[in-house]
């Protein structure tokens, strides 16, 4: 009986070996289509977020002017991307064009190993560069992985900066008028702080914390501060700038303007606080608007930039770049130019995100409108200070961590000394 | 193939001898099969393992940030590695994830699967014992980033599911920022690396013991030993290949996962649970920094295999003294 | 039987149950406390997103939304991918049980020379930190073309996996009963038909629990299919989940959903090989 069972056993495992196999190393083989017919797309953005909707709309209006060509769109996950782009864009799975993050660690990166195809010759052709601000350009441009100067690698068509989200109904009821200055901002958390309110949700575990810390710095800051910090690698924790930011944000926990126990929260958690009504103010960056715009149905809400300083957050958004294994380069530039035109930088400012080129009076919802017009003025002024864990890679986690200290009570010297080493330290690598 | 110790040599040699020589032909003869079943095996570890493993020393010590050229730097990524003190005093917290993905869970699970198995087994029926033991191996099952989230919610400091419990009980005063005080964080790790470990020993055990044979039960219980009795006697040094083997796996399990620890606090607050492998990764691909991600697993993993070697000889050892 | 007997028969059965009913509570509770995040999860995966920013993860949704479900399906298109996931891990399991089978033979059985460094030479393929391997592992993937295959991720978990199974297997096996081995030997059959014979049947429940294990861990697998499975078409669901994760922006309710979604089928493939597992094969058949 043993028998007849494991010799039928055994030809059922060979079976399904051969079968198996067979299948797999039949439909494993990537496919990289490098037919001009054919434009492969790779991008992150949920398909109903401002960018998913115009770049849908970016498609359309680029089939339409190039009949015979298909757009094949692969929505990646964000992860994904971040991990592998590298080992992508080195083989031949590579798109034709995909959005890319920007900055040094990322597209400064694969500039400098020539896994992206210089675009200068293309800005002068299509005047691209008459459509982005030099704000922007910044991190378009790179020189040997650094950005700020240099030849073309990316081409972003929104943009991002932060701002202080509030909860109109909770301000009416506590009879809080919204703050222009800097001590109109404080004079409000301390209303919402005797009224048993947390004025300000946060998360610690997160970029939100380091942002509200990059802020305070940024109240003391000019530009050429943030081209020291950012680009030529100056930045002294133990300034003045850096001194004021890590002191102050000790100083509000301990007042109350942000909770404590927001040290061990993610970014959703602060999300999901301000929509819930608990935080009447939320700073961070205008990725938010469109959630907020979708999902926050029980009170009215608006925006007003961070009372008292020049510099805010911000930056030119993700980059569309085409690989220098690109097989269609010539459909991907006209690609980049259709989502510089009107109709798709209408689309995104409507839809709640920042466009980088459109025009104000086109936007029809007055949220929106004051948004875009707040980015204007920011953009042409010089106003974006990119983000606070740009300089080197991996700051992420070092500033996350500090900033988990400073909340938890930590002696701020010693905190900035830490992050001053391990700035210097990210430098030298 | 003849059978041992009938073809004996023609002279007719003194019978121990000949038993002697029939023993070492056999002994022969069973060791010239058996070498050739590891070939496959071999094969493989050598295309997947060995050789990758190789390219990852070389790879140590170089600079190199994923793409582009190498830099040669010796052993520069070794002694910055030894110098690092964020990497060192993360090897503290290695050291109570051990207790709390191998230890825990393994003498957790032997006394759960004697129970199920034994105990509740015998009086509800295996079904029973079945749909409890499904229950206690499912959080092995989740998806880490939703396994995330979810404790998130439990262990929020407002509204989390355990600080509104505590505080409707009226224990108020136990309600904690449970991932956000460096003091508690570690440990509310470990107990959440608990709930998701626990299953694997609980199932490896409840086959083990399927293997036991049972009249060494009935003979047991028929002496009147209670189940703790039965327990230390029978089932303990009876389980033992199985116990050896899901300790050593746990162990590490807890020296090589850091994707708990990602999910639940990124290490934080400050570094206080932030461990080794963690740090690899993000010396891998947050900070494209290989060549010192590189030394950095090179390290791990010979630690690791210093741990596992010792564990094995030890294992053996016994097992062959049992005979 | 006398009447004392009798009543004794009849009492025995429910004294019996009666103190393991406390237990039996304990053991409820228990199960109850570990599927409890799983309910949190189904919960949330059935919400709106609008009901979520209102209420918060604890509460129970206002009313039942498939949407979530529906949409994230149709976004990675998740059929195709279920199917992906089922392949590698089904083709893993069973080669790295076989392959487990083979090694734990010559060592457990066999007890080839110098079996104790060898374990730990295998075993290095299940301690190494994966981080280690993605690079070298890449770039010889893409020499050999199987760059975004499905075959070089099963090929790759085939090793790991059969590491632990080399590494159990042997150890139960050296344990194995020497007399069956002997009776079978003296029968006339040769190394290869006493191992599918005689062996492989007897370690069965054994084989199933590495298995199931097999299935599941690679099914659970991250890093090494999101470094080699780029193309849209050949993506697991692990990966997948991390469409709901953006950069700054995580849809809850929709990762929420796609979790429900990535659970389910492991849970499938446990409850269906559970039974399985129960019914095995005892040593004592064979006395």
């Amino acid at each position: 009986m043993l028998t007849t069972g494991t010799a039928k056993r055994t030809t059922l495992i060979m079976a399904a070996l051969v079968a198996g196999t067979t299948t797999l190393s039949g439909c494993g083989s990537s496919s990289a289509s490098s037919s001009s017919k054919v434009l492969t797309l790779w991008h992150y953005e949920a398909a109903d977020s401002a960018m998913g909707l115009a770049w849908s709309q970016a498609i359309k209006d680029f089939s339409a002017a190039h009949p015979g060509v298909t757009v094949k769109v692969e929505n990646k996950t964000f992860e994904q991307l971040q991990k592998t782009a590298p080992m992508v864009l080195n083989s031949s799975t590579a798109p034709d064009i995909l959005e890319y993050n920007k900055g040094d660690a990322t597209a400064g990166l694969l500039s400098k190993q020539g896994l992206l195809t210089d675009l200068t010759p293309q800005v002068a052709k299509y005047g691209w560069d008459k459509k982005l601000s030099p704000n922007i350009a910044v991190t378009s441009r790179y020189s040997n992985g650094v950005m700020g100067s240099g030849d073309w690698y990316g081409i972003p068509d929104y943009a991002e900066y932060a701002m202080v989200y509030y909860n109109v109904d909770l301000f009416n009821k506590y009879h809080v008028p919204v703050p222009k200055t800097f001590a109109d901002f404080t004079a409000a958390m301390d209303t919402f702080v005797h009224n048993g309110v947390t004025p300000l949700a946060d998360a610690g575990a997160e970029y939100p914390a380091q942002q509200y810390l990059y802020d305070l710095a940024l109240t003391k800051a000019d530009p050429a501060w943030v081209t020291g910090y950012q680009i030529s690698g100056k930045g002294d924790f133990h300034g003045a700038a850096w001194t004021y930011a890590a002191n102050t944000l000790a100083d509000w926990v301990k007042k109350g303007y942000i909770a404590k126990n927001s040290v061990s929260l993610k970014a959703t958690d602060m999300g999901s606080a301000f929509e819930s009504g608990k935080s009447p103010m939320m700073v961070s960056g205008s990725w938010w608007y469109g959630t907020f715009e979708s999902e926050i149905k029980s009170f009215a809400w608006d925006t007003f930039l961070w009372p008292g300083s020049s510099l805010v957050p911000g930056s030119g958004g993700n980059l569309w770049v085409v690989p220098s294994k690109s097989g269609n380069k010539q459909l991907a530039y006209d690609f980049i130019n259709t989502t510089l035109q009107k109709d798709v930088q209408d689309l995104i400012a409507n839809k709640g995100a920042v466009p980088v080129a459109a025009d104000p009076a086109d936007v029809t919802d007055p949220k929106a409108k004051k948004l875009i017009q707040n980015y204007n003025a920011l953009a042409a002024s010089n106003g974006l200070a990119y983000y606070p864990d740009w300089p080197s890679p991996g700051f992420y986690d070092t500033l996350t961590a500090a900033t988990q200290d400073l909340i938890n009570g930590k002696n701020p010297d010693s905190v900035l000394g830490s992050l001053q080493t391990s700035y210097q330290q990210g430098l030298n690598q | 193939m003849t059978v041992a110790g009938t073809a004996g040599p023609a002279q007719a040699a003194p019978p121990d001898i000949a038993a002697r020589d029939a023993r070492r032909r056999r002994g022969r003869r069973r060791e010239r099969g058996y070498p050739l079943y590891l070939i496959p095996g071999a094969a493989l570890f050598l295309a997947v393992i060995a050789v990758p493993f190789g390219m990852n020393v070389w790879i140590s010590l170089n600079r190199w940030q994923g793409v582009g050229p190498m830099t040669w730097t010796g052993l520069a990524n070794y002694r910055r590695l030894f110098a690092d003190s964020v990497f060192w005093s993360s090897f503290w917290h290695n050291v109570l994830l051990v207790v709390a993905m191998a230890v825990v869970p393994t003498a957790l699970g032997l006394v759960i699967a004697a129970a199920l198995f034994d105990y509740l087994g015998k009086k509800f029926g295996p079904r029973t014992a079945s749909v409890i033991r499904a229950c206690i191996y499912l959080p092995q099952v989740m998806p880490l980033a939703v396994m995330g989230v979810v404790w998130g919610w439990i262990l929020a400091p407002e509204g989390g599911a355990l600080n509104s419990a505590l505080r409707d009980v009226g224990l108020a005063s136990l309600a904690h920022d449970w991932l956000g005080d460096p003091k508690t964080a570690l440990y509310s790790v470990m107990a959440v690396l608990v709930w998701i470990q626990i299953g694997f020993p609980l199932v490896v055990f409840m086959a083990g013991l399927q293997r036991i044979d049972p009249a060494l039960y009935e003979a047991a219980e028929l002496d009147g030993a209670s189940w703790a009795r039965r327990f230390r006697h029978v089932t303990v040094p009876q389980i033992r290949p199985e116990f050896y083997v899901v300790l050593l796996m746990c162990t590490i399990a807890a020296l090589k996962a850091f994707a708990p620890i990602y999910v639940l606090t990124r290490g934080g607050p400050g570094f206080s649970t932030d461990i080794p492998s963690y740090f690899s990764y993000q010396n891998f691909f947050e900070k494209t920094q290989v060549g010192y991600g590189a030394a950095t697993a090179t390290v791990l993993a010979v630690i690791t295999l210093i741990i596992t070697a010792v564990f094995i000889t030890v294992q053996f050892r016994h097992q062959d003294e049992e005979g | 039987m006398s009447v004392y007997t009798a009543r004794l028969a009849r009492s025995r059965p429910q004294g019996r149950r009666g103190r393991g009913y406390p237990v039996l509570a304990g053991f409820v509770l228990l199960a109850l406390l570990m599927l409890a995040p799983f309910a949190l999860v189904a919960m949330n995966a059935l919400k709106t997103s609008a009901d979520y920013a209102a209420h918060g993860p604890l509460a129970w949704p206002r009313s039942l939304s498939l949407d979530n479900l529906k949409t994230f399906w149709n976004l990675v298109d998740f059929s195709h991918v279920l199917l992906n996931s089922a392949l590698i891990s089904g083709a893993v399991a069973i080669l790295a049980v076989l392959l487990s089978i083979l090694n734990a033979y010559a060592l457990g059985i066999g007890r080839v020379r110098g079996r104790t460094w060898i374990i730990v030479a295998f075993l290095i393929a299940n301690l190494l930190p994966q981080e280690g391997l993605v690079y070298p592992l890449y770039y010889l993937a893409k020499q050999v073309g199987l760059y975004d295959t499905r075959t070089a991720v099963v090929i790759i978990f085939t090793v790991i996996q059969s590491a632990f199974g080399t590494y159990l297997l042997s150890s139960v096996l050296g344990a194995f009963p020497r007399e069956i081995l002997e009776a079978a030997r003296i029968d006339g059959a040769g190394t290869w038909r006493i191992l599918w014979r005689v062996v492989v049947p007897v370690s069965r429940p054994t084989l199933m629990v590495l298995l199931t294990f097999f299935f599941i861990w690679t099914w659970n697998e991250f890093l090494l299919p999101l470094v080699f499975l780029v193309s849209n078409q050949n993506q697991t669901v692990p990966v997948a989940l991390g469409v709901a994760q953006g950069e700054h922006i995580v849809d809850v309710t929709m990762q929420a959903a796609s979790g429900l979604l990535g659970i389910l089928p492991a849970v499938a493939f446990f409850l269906v090989f559970q039974r399985t597992l129960t019914r095995g094969v005892t040593v004592g058949a064979v006395k």
